[in-house]
């Protein structure tokens, strides 16, 4: 099998050559972009400045020499823009406050102020206010909150939707090329093209955009889900209108090419409980989703991919009835995902994309031993009749000891062999 | 007193309008501000606290409760302040340095106020000096902090070293939260408490002051 087959097969909930595995396929299943490096140098691999593709989270590029040695099925299809709404292009080398030396698009522009925090630029456009910043010893950037005060009497659903624009020439273009790039991969390719994801709290507070108006304020907005549903309802549906539009756009340009969408990254899930009861989701998130899940369903042969932490099983049943085929993380860590529960109850029915090992715990704090103890017990459980890819539960931090991230890798390999060779 | 049930009831429906204009009836019929505050607002937040640890509700409402009880702490707080009524305990309170993450450190401090803390909020991405800077200009009972990154929550030992180092470990409480957070850690570190969520964060409160 090669890595799309073995994709494809365990996405149809049946038992591919070996378990496949994703690192940077989506931004939630990526490696932050210092491990990037630690991982080329422990394999011998050439040391030169990685691309960090994804700007918010420092996301490292997993160049092809790379993923051979960690045995990646995928490979990204990313969206036109980051989250800070810049084009990945033109790469330019850049020294982080941690000293090292990557590489980043020409229209990541910081400034630093005498503190040591970086600043970053929405468009690239130093005359805009900065919209995101990353503290002097951070590794990340978090989002700036520019909320303007709000009127509700004249609260208008437009000026949440600035985001939400038909595809523009250029992005068609970009596709065009991505799709020339992947036509002939035999990895799994994975995309996205934002703007099917309802009430994202990363995205709320708008890092693309020069000047946010509407709600834009994390507070405001989680108390909107209660005090202004019908506001929500009208800026839901509207993005879900231009979103099915620019589906049906970028479906006639990668068509086939592609093999999973990753429709939504909105968290519902919080350590031990959720941000929403189930009745919420199903009245405010899930008729959209419906829609989107539908949508694909009908026209495409592409696999839907819902991204959640924390505790969300009780949510697992409302996901699959709005139509997701693929769900992420598996914080196993929170309230209510034990392993062998979620796989015996959803596992027929959900594929499992993650949850090989925990990020904020054994990953970074465990040793070497509990990392492959953890990954082996994993793979055991979420592997049977297929349906699970491999990979760790939310992206590979920072500090993440080396030790640990060959641990994990080799314990794939060595769970693939034991199991399937 | 049927206007006291009529502002909790006001805090529990995250009523900010109506909790604003029953102090200012209940202060007109000469009930005392603790009172409000007391048999008000904290009761409110109470039965709020507790269904949220419940999970029979969830952030959203306790942010609009905690927010009406805002609009009414607006109105006594001047008269809490000027009648010398002190609070049940200080609490100093800020996400550490390198972590901008606020909004579970701010919905401790929101279930905190409601059950009659009076709280110092630091803010997010605050350094070790800040917090001991807090600690000698504020006689608080309490420091809690806050981390949601796996890279920022090692901080927290250095803050509670800097205490030590200043003298100032045995007078007060250190408590510890977020989400990549253990006991475990805690004890690691040599924390007075862990709290995993913000209802709990109040329980544990209580009883680092021995009010439980």
């Amino acid at each position: 099998m090669n890595p799309k087959e073995r994709i494809k097969t365990s996405l149809e909930h049946r038992i591919p050559d070996r378990i496949p595995v994703d690192f940077a396929g989506t931004t939630v299943t990526g490696i932050h972009v210092t491990c990037v490096s630690t991982l080329r140098k422990h394999y011998g691999l050439e040391m030169r400045p990685v691309k960090v593709y994804e700007p918010y989270q420092m996301l490292g590029e997993i160049e092809e020499d790379l993923a051979e040695c960690i045995g990646i099925d995928t490979i990204a299809l990313p969206a036109p823009k980051t989250i800070f709404g810049f084009r990945n292009e033109n790469w330019t080398e850049f020294r982080t406050p941690w000293g090292q030396d990557v590489l980043v698009s020409e229209h990541f522009k910081t400034v630093q102020d005498i503190n040591g925090d970086l600043f970053i630029y929405p468009e690239g456009d130093t005359d805009a206010p900065p919209s995101g910043q990353m503290p002097s010893n951070g590794f990340f950037f978090d989002t700036i909150i520019r909320q303007e005060p709000i009127d509700d009497d004249n609260l208008n659903p437009e000026d949440n939707l600035e985001e939400f624009e038909p595809l523009t020439k250029e992005d068609l273009e970009y596709y065009k090329n991505e799709a020339e790039r992947l036509k002939d991969s035999d990895k799994a390719v994975v995309g996205g093209i934002g703007g099917t994801a309802f009430g994202d709290i990363a995205l709320v507070p708008a890092p693309f955009l020069k000047h946010p108006k509407g709600i834009r304020e994390i507070t405001e907005w989680y108390i909107s889900t209660l005090k202004r549903q019908d506001y929500l309802h009208e800026v839901f549906q509207k993005q879900c209108e231009v979103a099915l539009a620019n589906l049906e756009k970028f479906h006639d340009i990668v068509g086939d090419i592609l093999d999973v969408l990753f429709v939504c990254g909105t968290d519902f899930g919080t350590q031990r409980s959720s941000f929403c009861s189930t009745d919420m989701f199903d009245s405010l998130y899930k008729p959209y989703y419906m829609k989107i899940n539908n949508w694909i369903h009908k026209n495409t042969t592409w696999k839907t991919f819902k991204h959640s932490c924390g505790a969300v099983e009780n949510f697992m049943s409302h996901f699959i009835d709005a139509g997701f085929d693929i769900i992420n993380p598996l914080q196993c860590s929170a309230v209510g995902m034990n392993p062998q529960h979620l796989k015996e109850k959803y596992g027929d029915r959900l594929v499992f994309w993650g949850g090989g090992i925990e990020t904020q715990n054994t990953l970074s704090f465990g040793t070497p031993k509990q990392v492959r103890e953890e990954v082996l017990k994993r793979c055991e459980i979420f592997s049977a009749n297929g349906g699970f890819i491999f990979s760790s539960v939310h992206n590979v931090q920072p500090q993440t000891p080396k030790e640990n991230l060959v641990a994990m890798i080799d314990a794939v390999r060595e769970f693939n062999g034991r199991k399937f060779i | 007193m049927e206007i006291m049930e009529n502002i909790i009831t006001g805090v529990k429906d995250g009523n900010g309008a109506s909790v604003r204009s029953l102090t200012e009836e209940a202060l007109k019929m000469n009930i005392p501000a603790v009172d409000i505050l007391n048999k008000g607002y904290v009761a409110g937040m109470n039965i709020i606290g507790e269904l949220f640890k419940n999970n029979e509700i969830f952030i959203p409402e306790v942010l609009i409760s905690a927010k009406a009880m805002k609009a009414g702490m607006e109105i006594i707080r001047p008269l809490l302040a000027e009648s010398n009524i002190r609070p049940v305990g200080k609490v100093i309170i800020g996400t550490v340095r390198g972590d901008l993450h606020d909004i579970g450190k701010n919905i401790v401090a929101m279930l905190l106020e409601g059950a009659g803390f009076e709280i110092i909020d630091l803010g997010a991405d605050i350094a070790k000096e800040k917090f001991l800077e807090a600690l000698e200009k504020e006689e608080a009972n309490i420091i809690g902090m806050s981390a949601l990154l796996t890279t920022t929550m090692t901080y927290m030992k250095e803050v509670i070293q800097t205490i030590e180092s200043a003298n100032f470990r045995k007078k007060v409480a250190v408590m510890i939260g977020g989400a990549p957070v253990t006991q475990a850690f805690a004890d690691e570190i040599k924390a007075d408490g862990y709290a995993p969520d913000a209802a709990s964060a109040v329980d544990l409160a209580k009883s680092l002051l021995g009010r439980d």
